[in-house]
C-alpha cells in the first residue's frame, strides 16, 4: 500500500468538514468578540442529537436538524452565560465542554440505556453524494465525488461566510463588533443581537459537524467521541486569521494530518505514536499564529485602557 | 467591628458556589425525575451513598484525594491568571513516572515512595512548564497548548505500558505496569478502608499553599500577577518567572494526584485508571468553585468527591443512572464562572463610571 | 427666541456621588455653545445623558420644543444628536468611507455598496469642506485626519447639534486653529455645536455662549462678548488661580542621564529617537509634547517596562540600561504611573496589596520571605492620613477607590519610598482640585529636598507650574530644552506642534 495515494486524499477531504464546519462556526463568534472554546462540547451535542434524530425518526434529513437544533441549544446556553451573565467566554466554554460531556453520557443511559457507546445497525449514515460530470473525470472524479453531503456543505458555507463577511452590510457590522465593541455601540449597531446571531449560527454549524461525526463514517456515537477536534478546531480558525479562505486552508492540513494519522497505523508504528501526530501537529501550527483570537495571559489587557 | 466584617466577606463570598449548587441539584433533580424516580428518594440514597456509614466516608475521601491535589494545582496557576487545562496530561504523567520510579529504584520502602513522589511530581511539573514554556517564549496560547498535550501525553503513556513496560505475567495482555512492591505502598489510613496517607499529604499541602499564597512574598507575587500582570511587571515582579514557577508547581502538584492514586490505591499504573473516572476535570471544578482559595478547594474536592461516591451508591439502589452527577457538575460549574464573573464584572464597570465622570 | 435644545434641571447621581446637580442649558439654531469646567465637573455626564449613553436621575431633555427621552445613542443620532467622543469610536481596519457610512451603509439588493458610499462621502467632504481621504485606513490617518472622520461620520448621520468633547486635547496648536475654523463654518451652515472643553482660549475663540460647571453645578452663564478668560477661569476653579511664586535654582549633580535611547527605526519610523536627556538633582523637568509622540515610551524605557534598541540610562553611578524592573527600584527610582488602572494598581486587589507592591521585598517589611503586615499597615494609615485617602477599609479592594483616591495612594506609595529619582506621569490626571494641590506640593517637596523628578505630563499649566526646566518631545525626539524663564505657553505650543525654534522666537519677537 502506498503512503499517499488517491484514497488518502480522498479521506483528508472527508476528516476535514468536521474541522471546517466547527472551525467556521468559532470564526463567527470570535468575529463578534467571543473567544468560543466550547466548540467541542457543541460538536458533541450536535454528534448525539443526530443520532437521537436518527434512531427515532429513521430519516438522515431529521437527524441532521435534530443535531443543528441540539447545538443550537447548548450554543445558545453558552451565550447567554457570556453575554447576558457577561461570564468570561473561556470558563463558560469549558463549562459548555463539560456540561455536555455529562449530558450525552446521561443521555446515552436515559435514552438507549447503554453505557460508552450506542450502535444500532438499523440506522442509515449519511448518503453518498456523487457528482454526475466531475464523478467521470479520472482522478478528481474520485477526489471531489462520492462524499457525505455535509462535506459540501462545509466548502460551501466557507464561501457563503466569506460573501457574508465582505459583501453584505450585516456582515460588515458583525465584523464592525469584534474590531470595536465600544464603538459598534456608540453608533447604535445592534451588538447583542449580532452576537447571538453569531452564537446560534456557530451552533447550526457545529451541529452539523457533530452530525457528520457521528452519521458520516460509521452510525454511531461514543462518549467523548469529538477527541479534541473542537480545540483543534479552534487552532485552524486562529490559524486562518478567522478569515474564511484562511480557515479552508488550515483545516486542509489538520485534515490531512488526520487522514495521515489512520494511514500510518497501517504501518508497524506504534498506534499511539500515529494517534498523537494530529495534536502535535496542532501545536506545532501555534507557533505560527499571528491572530491569537484571544489575547494571552502576558499579552491581554492591554485592551482595557 | 472588624471580625464582623471579615464573617460577612466570608459569608458573601460563600452566597455564590452554594446558589451554583442550589441550580446544579435542581437540575439534577429534574433529570431525576425525567427518568421517573423520586427526588428526595434518590438524594437520600446519594447522601447515604457518600456519607451513610464510616466506609462510605472513607471511600469519599479516598476518591476526594487525587481531586484535592488536581484542585491545588490549579489553584496555583489560577491565582497567577494562567489557564492551564492541562492538569490530565500532567496527572497521567506523573502517575506512570511514579510508577516506574517505585518499581526500578533500588533500596527499601521509604526510598521507593520518596523516589516515586519525587519522579510524580518532577514528570507533571516539567510537562506543564513545557506549555508554560511555549507562552513565555513563544507566544503558543496555554490554554490550548495544555489541552493538546492532554492527548499526547495520555497517549504517550498508554504506549509506555502497553510496550516496553507491560506487565506480561498476567494472562491477559492487559495495559498496565507490573505491581510495585509492598513495602512502596502508601499506608491505609484505617484497616480495611480504601482512604490512604495521600489524603493526609492532599491535606497538609492544602495548608501550606494556602500559608504561602496568603503571607508570603512569592504568595503575593502569583496573586498580584494573576490580577493584573501590568502592575505586577510595573512593581518589580519578573513575570516570567512567577508564571513559569506557578506552572511547574500547578503541573507537579497534579502530578502528585497520579503519584498518590498509585502509590495508596492501584499499586500499579493501569492505562484509563485515572482518565476515566475525570478526575482532572472534576479538580478543576473544585479550583473553579472555591475561587482558587487552597482550603475551600480541597472541601469543594471533598463535596464533588461526595457526589460521584454518592451516585455510585444511587446506581447501586436505584434506577437512576450514574452519569446523573455529571450533569449536576456541568450546570454547577457554568453557574460558578457567571458568578466570578459577574462580580468582576460590577467593579469594573464601577470604575469605569468613575473614569466616565472624571 | 426658539431654542432647538434645553436640558433642564438636569440631575445624575452614581450611588452618593452627585454627578449633575440640576444643569440647565440651552443651545439656539447656528450657536456655539462651550461648555467648561475642570476634570471631574460634570461635563462628560452631562453630554453623556443628551447622547443617551446614561439615563438622567432626574431633569428633562426639550428637543425642537418637545420633550424627549432617548434610550441609547441609536434615539440621540435619530434625533439629530450627534456626538463626538473625545477617544475616537473608529475602526482602524475600515477605510474611511466604511466608518463614515457604518450603521447607515448604502445597500443594493441587501450588498453593502462600497462605491455609492465613497461618492456620498466624497459629496459631503466637499459640501462641509472637510477633508479626508475616502479610501484611506482609518488606522493610517493622523489624528487630526481621524477627527475629521468623525465630524463627517455624524454629519452623514444627519446630525444638527453636534457635540465635541474634548476635541482639541489630542490636536497639534495648528490642527487646533482648523478645528475651530471647521466649527465656525459648521455654526454658519445653521448646524449646532455644543463644545466641550477646559481650554479657555478657545473658548473665546470659537463660542457664542459659555456655561460654566464647577463640582456638578452650573457657577456661570454668559455671552462670550460679557466675559474674559479670567472671569471664566475664577467660575471654573472658584477663586483665582494661585500664581507661582520663583524659587532658588538649585545646581546639583547629574542624576538621571539618557544617552542616546532608541526604540524601533531600521525599517520603520522610529518610536524613540536618539534622546538624550538630564535630569539634576534638586530638579524637575518637565516633558511637554502633544500625547504620543514617544512620551509614554521613554517612562517605559527608563523604568524598565520596555525594551530598548540602542543607547543607554544611568542614575547616578549606577548602569540600568538592560537591568530589571526590580534592580532599577532597588537603584532607587520610583514611578507613578501615566495609567493607574493599568500600570498602578490591581483593581481586585484589597487597598493594602496595591500600597504593598515594591515593600513587600523591603527588609523592614519581609522576614524570611513572611511579609510582615503589621508595620506595613502603619505606614499605609499614614499615607491615609496625610493625603486624606477616602477608603472605608485597608481590606477593601482598589477597584472601589475613586479614580483621585487611588491615584493618591499610588503617589503615596511612590513617594513613601524616598528614592532619589522619581517618574511622575500624569500625576494628577482625572483628579479634584484638592488633590492636585496635595500632589503637586508634594511633588515640590521632593524636588526641594534635593531628588529629581522627571514629570510627564499633557497638561501644559502643569508642566508650567511644576518644571524647572521644559523639554519638549516631537516624533522621539527631544526638540529643545527650555528654561523655566523662558518658557511660555506659545513658545511651547510651536515646538509641540514641530516647529522650529528659531521660527518660534521670530514669532514671539514680532509679537513682542
Amino acid at each position: 500500500m502506498e503512503l499517499l495515494d488517491l484514497s488518502f486524499f480522498t479521506s483528508a477531504i472527508r476528516m476535514i468538514s468536521p474541522i471546517l464546519l466547527a472551525a467556521l462556526g468559532g470564526a463567527l463568534c470570535a468575529r463578534v468578540g467571543i473567544f468560543n472554546v466550547g466548540l467541542e462540547g457543541l460538536i458533541l451535542a450536535g454528534a448525539f442529537s443526530a443520532i437521537v434524530g436518527n434512531y427515532f425518526s429513521g430519516s438522515v434529513l431529521v437527524a441532521v436538524l435534530v443535531g443543528a437544533l441540539g447545538s443550537v441549544l447548548v450554543s445558545l446556553l453558552f451565550g447567554l452565560a457570556a453575554i447576558r451573565f457577561k461570564a468570561n467566554p473561556i470558563v463558560a466554554g469549558i463549562a459548555i465542554n463539560f456540561l455536555v460531556l455529562g449530558l450525552t453520557t446521561f443521555g446515552l443511559r436515559a435514552i438507549f440505556d447503554v453505557k460508552g457507546a450506542f450502535y444500532d445497525k438499523n440506522m442509515e449514515g449519511l448518503p453518498k453524494v456523487d457528482i454526475p460530470v466531475i464523478e467521470g473525470i479520472p482522478v478528481v472524479g474520485k477526489l471531489l465525488s462520492g462524499h457525505s453531503p455535509l462535506v459540501y456543505v462545509a466548502f460551501l458555507a466557507a464561501i457563503l461566510l466569506y460573501i457574508f463577511f465582505y459583501r453584505t452590510v450585516t456582515g460588515f457590522r458583525v465584523l464592525a463588533v469584534g474590531k470595536n465593541e465600544a464603538a459598534a455601540r456608540s453608533l447604535g449597531l445592534k451588538v447583542t443581537f449580532l452576537q447571538y446571531g453569531a452564537i446560534v449560527a456557530c451552533g447550526i454549524l457545529c451541529g452539523l459537524a457533530g452530525a457528520q461525526l457521528s452519521l458520516g463514517q460509521v452510525t454511531m456515537f461514543t462518549e467523548g467521541m469529538t477527541a479534541g477536534r473542537g480545540f483543534i478546531a479552534l487552532v485552524a480558525m486562529m490559524l486562518g486569521q478567522s478569515h474564511p479562505i484562511g480557515i479552508v486552508g488550515s483545516s486542509l492540513l489538520f485534515g490531512l494530518m488526520d487522514a495521515m494519522s489512520i494511514r500510518l497505523q497501517g504501518l508497524s508504528m506504534p498506534t499511539q505514536f500515529t494517534a498523537m501526530l494530529p495534536y502535535i501537529i496542532t501545536i506545532i501550527a501555534m507557533f505560527f499564529l499571528k491572530d491569537r483570537g484571544a489575547d494571552s495571559q502576558l499579552s491581554g489587557q492591554q485592551s482595557s485602557r | 467591628m472588624n471580625l464582623q466584617r471579615k464573617l460577612q466577606q466570608l459569608l458573601s463570598s460563600l452566597v455564590q458556589p452554594l446558589t451554583a449548587v442550589l441550580i446544579g441539584l435542581l437540575t439534577g433533580a429534574v433529570a431525576i425525575s425525567l427518568v421517573g424516580a423520586s427526588v428526595l428518594e434518590t438524594y437520600k440514597v446519594m447522601w447515604d451513598g457518600a456519607f451513610g456509614n464510616f466506609y462510605f466516608v472513607t471511600a469519599t475521601l479516598a476518591r476526594a484525594t487525587p481531586i484535592i491535589f488536581i484542585g491545588l494545582g490549579l489553584a496555583i496557576a489560577f491565582r497567577a491568571g494562567v489557564f492551564n487545562m492541562g492538569a490530565e496530561g500532567q496527572m497521567v504523567l506523573g502517575a506512570v513516572s511514579a510508577a516506574l520510579a517505585a518499581l526500578y529504584v533500588p533500596g527499601p520502602g521509604i526510598i521507593k515512595i520518596l523516589s516515586a513522589l519525587a519522579a510524580g511530581f518532577l514528570a507533571g511539573g516539567l510537562w506543564s512548564l513545557l506549555a508554560g514554556w511555549m507562552e513565555t517564549r513563544f507566544k503558543v496560547q496555554l490554554l490550548i497548548s495544555t489541552l493538546l498535550l492532554n492527548y499526547v501525553a495520555v497517549l504517550f503513556a498508554g504506549y509506555l505500558v502497553s510496550e516496553p513496560f507491560q506487565d506480561k505475567s498476567g494472562s491477559a495482555a492487559l495495559a498496565q505496569t507490573p505491581m510495585i512492591d509492598q513495602m512502596a505502598w502508601l499506608p491505609k489510613l484505617f484497616q480495611g478502608m480504601s482512604v490512604h496517607m495521600g489524603f493526609v499529604i492532599a491535606i497538609v499541602l492544602a495548608i501550606i499553599l494556602f500559608i504561602i499564597l496568603r503571607f508570603t512574598s512569592l504568595g503575593y507575587e502569583v496573586r498580584m500577577l494573576g490580577y493584573n500582570p501590568f502592575f505586577a511587571e510595573y512593581g518589580g515582579i519578573n513575570k516570567i518567572k512567577v508564571l513559569l514557577f506557578s506552572m511547574f508547581f500547578s503541573g507537579g502538584i497534579a502530578g502528585l494526584a497520579g503519584t498518590v492514586e498509585v502509590l495508596g490505591s492501584q499499586y500499579r499504573y493501569v492505562e484509563g485508571s485515572l482518565t476515566v473516572p475525570g478526575y482532572a476535570w472534576t479538580g478543576l471544578m473544585a479550583a473553579l468553585l472555591a475561587n482558587s482559595n487552597p482550603i475551600g478547594t480541597a472541601v469543594a474536592a471533598i463535596l464533588l468527591a461526595a457526589l460521584q461516591t454518592g451516585a455510585m451508591g444511587m446506581e447501586r439502589n436505584t434506577e437512576v443512572p450514574l452519569e446523573i452527577a455529571s450533569v449536576i457538575q456541568g450546570v454547577l460549574i457554568l453557574f460558578v464562572t457567571a458568578k466570578i464573573t459577574i462580580n468582576w464584572w460590577k467593579v469594573k464597570k464601577k470604575a469605569g463610571d468613575i473614569h466616565g465622570a472624571a | 427666541m426658539t431654542y432647538v435644545l434645553e436640558m433642564k434641571e438636569m440631575t445624575k447621581k452614581y450611588g452618593e456621588f452627585l454627578a449633575n446637580d440640576r444643569i440647565s442649558i440651552h443651545l439656539k439654531k447656528g450657536e456655539v455653545l462651550a461648555i467648561v469646567g475642570e476634570n471631574g465637573a460634570g461635563k462628560t455626564t452631562l453630554m453623556r445623558m443628551l447622547y443617551g449613553l446614561e439615563q438622567p436621575t432626574s431633569g428633562e431633555i426639550i428637543l425642537g420644543g418637545k420633550n424627549v427621552k432617548f434610550s441609547g445613542p441609536l434615539d440621540a443620532i435619530e434625533n439629530g444628536i450627534g456626538m463626538v467622543h473625545q477617544h475616537f469610536m473608529l475602526f482602524s481596519d475600515f477605510s474611511v468611507t466604511e466608518n463614515i457610512v457604518i450603521g447607515h451603509e448604502p445597500k443594493r439588493n441587501g450588498f453593502f455598496n462600497r462605491k455609492a458610499a465613497a461618492e456620498k462621502v466624497k459629496e459631503l467632504s466637499e459640501q462641509y469642506k472637510i477633508n479626508v481621504n475616502p479610501l484611506k485606513k482609518a488606522g493610517d490617518c493622523s489624528i487630526g485626519e481621524q477627527q475629521r472622520i468623525e465630524i463627517l461620520k455624524v454629519l452623514y448621520q444627519g446630525a444638527d447639534i453636534i457635540i465635541l468633547d474634548e476635541p482639541t486635547a489630542v490636536l497639534t496648536p495648528i490642527e487646533v486653529e482648523e478645528l475651530l475654523k471647521t466649527i465656525q463654518f459648521l455654526a454658519d451652515q445653521g448646524k449646532s455645536i455644543i463644545l466641550i472643553t477646559h481650554k479657555l482660549p478657545e473658548v473665546m475663540k470659537v463660542a457664542d455662549q459659555i456655561t460654566v460647571l464647577r463640582n456638578g453645578k452650573v457657577t456661570g452663564n454668559v455671552l462670550k462678548q460679557n466675559t474674559d478668560v479670567e472671569q471664566l477661569a475664577t467660575m471654573m476653579v472658584g477663586r483665582e488661580l494661585q500664581k507661582l511664586t520663583d524659587r532658588i535654582q538649585v545646581n546639583g549633580e547629574p542624576l538621571l542621564m539618557v544617552d542616546n535611547l532608541s526604540i524601533g527605526g531600521k525599517d520603520e519610523k522610529p518610536i524613540l529617537d536618539q534622546l538624550s536627556l538630564t535630569v539634576h538633582r534638586g530638579e524637575i523637568v518637565g516633558i511637554a509634547g502633544v500625547s504620543g509622540n514617544g512620551q509614554s515610551e521613554l517612562i517605559q524605557a527608563i523604568s524598565g517596562l520596555r525594551k530598548i534598541d540602542r543607547g543607554s540610562v544611568r542614575l547616578g553611578e549606577t548602569t540600568l540600561t538592560g537591568k530589571s524592573v526590580a534592580t532599577r527600584r532597588n537603584a532607587g527610582l520610583a514611578h507613578i504611573p501615566e495609567d493607574r488602572y493599568l500600570w498602578g494598581a490591581a483593581k481586585e486587589a484589597t487597598v493594602e496589596e496595591t500600597g504593598l507592591m515594591g515593600y513587600y521585598r523591603k527588609k523592614m517589611f519581609n522576614q524570611s520571605s513572611f511579609i510582615l503586615l503589621s508595620p506595613f499597615r502603619k505606614l499605609v494609615r499614614g499615607w491615609i492620613e496625610r493625603f486624606e485617602i477616602k477608603t472605608p477599609s485597608l481590606d477593601g479592594k482598589s477597584g472601589n477607590l475613586s479614580g483621585g483616591n487611588l491615584q493618591k495612594l499610588i503617589v503615596a506609595r511612590e513617594l513613601g519610598f524616598e528614592t532619589d529619582f522619581l517618574i511622575a506621569a500624569e500625576p494628577t490626571r482625572g483628579v479634584d482640585i484638592g488633590a492636585m494641590e496635595y500632589i503637586h506640593e508634594a511633588i515640590i517637596e521632593k524636588r526641594n529636598n534635593g531628588d529629581g523628578i522627571l514629570l510627564v505630563s499633557s497638561e501644559l499649566s502643569e508642566i508650567l507650574a511644576l518644571s524647572d526646566r521644559i523639554a519638549v518631545m516631537y516624533e522621539g525626539k527631544i526638540v529643545d530644552i527650555l528654561d523655566r524663564k523662558e518658557a511660555t505657553e506659545e513658545r511651547l505650543s510651536v515646538l509641540m506642534a514641530g516647529g522650529n525654534e528659531n521660527e518660534s522666537s521670530k514669532k514671539t519677537t514680532t509679537t513682542a
